[in-house]
Parts: C-alpha cells; sequence; structure tokens
C-alpha cells in the first residue's frame, strides 16, 4: 500500500461517520453596497498606496531601465525584470471593491516583471473594472476555462511588512510603489 | 507529570513575570486589535460572512476523500506531481529526495507554518541544502535561532532595540536602525538569495480543489519570488486546506485578512498551479486521526489566522515560545495533543480560562473553547490526569452528593482556613494571592440566624 492509499483509506474511514451540519447560512449580502466602480476602486487603491498615473510621459520620465510584456508600452522597454528600475504590464482586472489589480503570468519573465523592479506599473483600461472579487474570479473562469495562466496575483497595493512593531514599511520583497495608469480607449 | 507539561510550567511562569514582554506583546495586540475593527466594518454581516465559511469547510471536511482526489486529479491534468506524506519525517524526507534529484544546492522558504511542523529546514542542512527564511519575522526567527513565537506574527515578542541589535550582530547595521532600515537590510540580503536559490519551498494557505492551484497570502511579495524565481517549487500542503472552487476565494481571502491583521486583503494573494516545475506533498501527520472524530472534525477548519492567539488571556501572560508547540495558543492546544498525542500534551487544554474569546472571534466559528473542554474529558477517559487530582475529584463527588457531608465539608475547610493549615493545599494559588480570610460564619448559620 502506498502512503497515498494509507491517506486516502484512513479519510474515506474518518468521514464514514458525518460531522453536525453547522445552520445553514442567510442569503443575504456580506459587503455593504459598492457604490460607483470606479470611484471606488480610485479611493481603495489610494487608500492602499497606490498610485494612479494621469500623465504618462512624466511618470516614465524619472526611468531609465524599463521592462515591459509588450503591452500597451510597445518600444519602450529595453531592460530585463532583473535590471529594471520599471516593470510594467497589463492585468486581467482590477477589483473595485478592494482596489486590487489581477496580474497572471504563463512564464518565468512575466513572473518577474511584476516582482522584481522597484516601481510596477499597471497599465489598463477603465472598461477592467469589475465590481468584487467574486466577479474578478469568475472573470478568470470564463476567460481561461480549466486552462489557467500558472500564476494569477491578486495584488492589493505595494510590497510591504510590519513584522517589525507592526510599523508599517513599504517595499519588503515585492515593488516598493504600484501604479496604475488607464489608457483611453 | 510529563516533562513537556513541566517545561510549559516552568517558562510560563518565568514569562507570566516578565514585565518587558508584557509590554511589547501588549502594544503589539493594541495595535492588531485596533486595524481588525477597521477590518470588520469592511463587512456588512460578517456573522453571515462565517457561517458562510463555515458551511464550506464542513462540506469539504466531510467528503475530504473527494476533494483531496480532484485536487490531485487538476494538479496532474495542469503537469504538476503531487506526493502524499503520512507523517512529518516523510515528508521531510521527499524534499531531500527532491532536492538531491534535482541538484539543489540552495532553497529559499516562504513563511509556511507546516515546514515548522515537519522540521524541514533541520532536515535539507542535514542533506548539506542551505535554506533561507524569506519572511521578515521568519528571518529574524532564523537569525536568532529561535521557533516563531505566533503563527502569523513570528517576532511579536521582539522590540525593535532587540531587532536592531540582532542585525547589528549580523550585518553591521546600526544599533538604533528604524524598522525601514532593517527591512531595507533584509531585503537585500534576501534578493541575491532569491536570484540564486534552485528550489522554493512554501506552504499553502489554500488549496483550490477543481483548478488544482496552490493558494498563498503574504504581504511582502516573498511567496512570489520565492516560486517565481527558483527553478523547482516544493509546496507542502495539510490535507484540511483544501477549499472546493476557486470562487470560494473570494469569502476566505477576506476571512483570513480581516482576522490575521485587519487588512481587508493580504497585498498578495497569489494562485499557483499549471506548472510541471510543481511539486505538491500532500501532508497527514495525524490529520486523519483528528478527522476521525465526528465530534470535533471541525478543528480542521481553522484557516491559521491567528485571531484566537491575540485574544487569548492565557496565551498573552505565558507568551508564544511556552507551549513548545508549533501551533500556539488555543488553537494549538485544540489541535496539538490529537495531531501528536495525549500522552505527551494532555495538559494543554488545561491552559485556557475557557473564556470563549476564541471562538467569538473565530472567522470559520469552529467552538475552539468547547474542543477544549472536550480534550479535557478525553484526557479523563484515556486516565492520564493525576492520580491525586482523580482523587480529589472522587472524594468532592462523595462530599456534594449528601447535604450533611456538604455542610461538613464547607465548616472544615473554614475550620482549616482559620487555623492557618488551608494554605499549603491552595499552594498554587497562595504562591502568587492572598488567600481571602476564613468567613466568620458558614451560609447556613448565617441563613439560620437571618430568616
Amino acid at each position: 500500500m502506498s502512503a497515498r492509499d494509507n491517506i486516502l483509506q484512513r479519510v474515506r474511514d474518518a468521514v464514514r461517520a458525518p460531522a453536525p451540519r453547522p445552520p445553514a447560512p442567510a442569503a443575504n449580502s456580506i459587503w455593504p453596497p459598492l457604490g460607483e466602480a470606479e470611484a471606488r476602486f480610485r479611493e481603495e487603491f489610494t487608500a492602499l498606496k497606490g498610485e494612479i498615473i494621469e500623465s504618462l510621459p512624466e511618470f516614465l520620465a524619472v526611468f531609465e531601465k524599463i521592462a515591459t510584456d509588450g503591452s500597451e508600452l510597445a518600444g519602450k522597454g529595453n531592460a530585463t525584470a532583473r535590471e529594471a528600475d520599471l516593470g510594467v504590464t497589463a492585468c486581467e482586472c482590477l477589483v473595485a471593491q478592494t482596489g486590487s489589480v489581477v496580474v497572471t503570468c504563463r512564464n518565468a519573465e512575466e513572473r518577474a516583471l511584476s516582482a522584481l523592479p522597484p516601481v510596477h506599473l499597471v497599465v489598463a483600461h477603465r472598461e477592467q473594472i469589475v465590481p468584487d472579487l467574486n466577479a474578478a474570479l469568475a472573470l478568470l473562469r470564463t476567460r481561461y476555462g480549466g486552462d489557467f495562466p500558472k500564476m494569477v496575483s491578486v495584488i492589493s497595493g505595494p510590497s510591504r511588512t510590519a513584522d517589525i512593531e507592526k510599523v508599517l514599511v513599504m517595499g519588503a520583497h515585492g515593488p516598493k510603489r504600484l501604479a496604475v495608469h488607464f489608457v483611453r480607449s | 507529570m510529563n516533562p513537556n507539561a513541566c517545561r510549559f510550567q516552568r517558562a510560563a511562569r518565568a514569562k507570566a513575570f516578565d514585565l518587558r514582554h508584557r509590554a511589547i506583546v501588549a502594544k503589539n495586540i493594541a495595535t492588531y486589535h485596533a486595524a481588525v475593527a477597521r477590518g470588520l466594518a469592511r463587512f456588512a454581516d460578517w456573522e453571515s460572512a462565517r457561517r458562510r465559511a463555515a458551511a464550506i469547510k464542513w462540506e469539504v471536511m466531510n467528503h475530504l476523500d473527494r476533494y483531496l482526489e480532484e485536487f490531485e486529479r487538476n494538479v496532474l491534468a495542469r503537469g504538476g506531481h503531487v506526493h502524499w506524506a503520512e507523517t512529518a519525517a516523510e515528508a521531510s524526507q521527499q524534499v531531500v529526495a527532491l532536492a538531491k534529484q534535482h541538484g539543489v544546492r540552495r532553497a529559499v522558504k516562504s513563511k509556511s507554518m507546516v515546514t515548522e511542523e515537519i522540521h524541514l529546514n533541520s532536515a535539507l542542512e542535514a542533506a548539506g541544502i542551505t535554506v533561507l527564511e524569506t519572511d521578515l519575522g521568519e528571518y529574524i526567527c532564523q537569525l536568532r535561532g529561535e521557533p516563531p513565537y505566533h503563527i502569523v506574527t513570528p517576532v511579536m515578542h521582539l522590540n525593535r532595540e532587540q531587532i536592531a541589535a540582532t542585525f547589528h550582530e549580523k550585518f553591521g547595521t546600526p544599533l538604533d536602525a528604524t524598522a525601514e532600515q532593517l527591512a531595507g537590510s533584509a531585503r537585500e540580503q534576501l534578493r541575491a538569495e532569491f536570484l540564486r536559490a534552485d528550489m522554493g519551498i512554501t506552504g499553502a494557505n489554500f488549496a483550490v480543489a477543481d483548478t488544482g492551484m496552490i493558494g498563498l497570502c503574504t504581504n511582502e511579495g516573498n511567496g512570489r519570488l520565492t516560486t517565481a524565481l527558483p527553478r523547482l517549487h516544493v509546496a507542502i500542503v495539510g490535507i484540511e486546506k483544501l477549499v472546493p472552487r476557486l470562487e470560494d476565494l473570494a469569502l476566505f481571502w477576506p476571512l483570513l485578512a480581516t482576522r490575521g491583521t485587519g487588512q481587508f486583503l493580504t497585498v498578495y494573494n497569489t494562485l499557483i498551479g499549471g506548472s510541471e516545475n510543481l511539486h505538491v506533498i500532500l501532508l497527514d501527520n495525524g490529520r486523519t486521526r483528528l478527522l476521525a472524530d465526528a465530534e470535533q472534525r471541525n478543528a480542521l477548519h481553522c484557516i491559521r489566522c491567528g485571531a484566537c492567539l491575540n485574544v487569548c488571556p492565557v496565551y498573552r501572560t505565558v507568551g508564544g515560545h511556552s507551549y513548545g508547540t508549533t501551533y500556539q495558543g488555543p488553537l494549538g492546544s485544540m489541535i496539538t495533543p490529537h495531531l501528536r498525542g495525549w500522552r505527551d500534551w494532555s495538559h494543554l487544554p488545561y491552559a485556557s480560562s475557557l473564556c470563549g474569546k476564541c471562538a467569538d472571534v473565530c472567522p470559520v466559528r469552529i467552538p475552539i473553547h468547547h474542543h477544549l473542554l472536550h480534550n479535557r474529558r478525553n484526557v479523563i477517559q484515556r486516565r492520564l490526569d493525576s492520580p491525586i487530582q482523580r482523587l480529589a475529584f472522587r472524594a468532592w463527588l462523595w462530599a456534594v452528593r449528601s447535604p450533611r457531608r456538604y455542610a461538613l465539608g464547607g465548616r472544615l475547610a473554614r475550620w482549616a482556613m482559620r487555623i492557618g493549615i488551608a494554605a499549603p493545599f491552595a499552594k498554587a494559588w497562595t504562591d502568587h494571592r492572598e488567600l481571602p480570610p476564613a468567613p466568620r460564619e458558614t451560609f447556613r448559620d448565617w441563613w439560620r440566624t437571618n430568616p
């Protein structure tokens, strides 16, 4: 018998006697009303210390080495993620309820793009804002069926730690700054 | 008394009177409570949310065989690998074997309590593999050679000066370094390690059955770097970590973050799957024993948010290290005897005032203090309580079954208190407190004279 068979057999034997079922939860909404989606996104995202970039040229001017996944800033990227001062990516969607950006990666270079450079810029369309986490996950399922990208990240603000005396420090291991720029469509 | 119980009592006694420890932990937890209050305000109906989570976890745990098979099927279908480990030693050996097979010399680890549970670091180091913690708190623990003090906040017991002293000694940073400088130094040290590590090791906050994904929740981004950069990713997953559907995370992510730190979401909620570099190790290590106990099965619903530790008057007084367990506080006292044996850990369920605050705050509605009471019953049923205690309760039972014997007992106790021979029997109490003076008359006498 393999460890797998042993464990599964023990699990089967264990759950033969059912545990008392907890009371059925109420069907009411557990979240307060969302409000207007874009306004809510801006409010949540900036509360998490994310930056919304209105003027792209001005923002880009300070960076020397830029790495991109090719979208929206085509031609401007010239560095690899490991050496770049700025990583630019697209996103799957933005979540109004939580101020999050949902980024997916299919390969190692894409994964590094939103993780290694000290600044991460997400280029997005306003139409990509979805109301809540439920909608974001449902969108991923519809878009990919079973074939999800290798990494899905729901990113809510720049990297941070509060491990030392609960004092908030930005930029623990991931990007110190997270920015979103909305492209006119 | 078993050696673990002796160690616990000794450590607890020392910590309970360590005023610096008390001040550091109180400050940390006060900050936590303020954040959680803000976090809870983001829910319209917190109670419904946790009821929903409890229902989902009930569904998983009572059909765990099906969900495990579904999860395995989906990981395999997307090119990943699944291993099963019955014990801690088996899981560690599997990681070491994978490392050797792939020529791994250096590994980085994202914060994971299950790897503490199986003592993975020492197994890897014994095999000549360097392993580095990358969560700042865990990194500090590793530098100091200490186990984590808290499942979510590993260095809750240290103040900035103590951490700065450690960094000063190891890296020459200033003794008065700020939290920002210390985190910056760790970022610098670890960035190089991320880039040259051959293997990334993680646990899992969630394992999603219907998509075969590993869910990691971090704030620092170390979970993403650990899984994105090295060529091999090993995830060690307790079999209780499953959720049925991807969409369930829209509920579980906020529940975990709200009670874990007061955030609505941790910064990085990452899902990993579909890679041939992914090796998942599904770990039992005693979990099926707890699963077999239908009455206490829902103890496995725990999502390790750490809220029950923060509110527990015992945890706050004796501190996380006193328990001597991987999982501290009420949650640890609930599961450790089941997972690691009653003989060695029978004292843990008594490290509770049964006030029930742990159950109040639990985001998946585990009746933790009831389980602690059940565990005390289990201890008695296994005859692991002390013979003296057993005799005392027998005598008590005999006395209270007759009004005359009860009245006589009251008189004797009052007499013993008056002439001062009661104190030695109440030593555990009188070591730190005054015994109240004996009442002038018994209640019965008073009742008779005051009709």
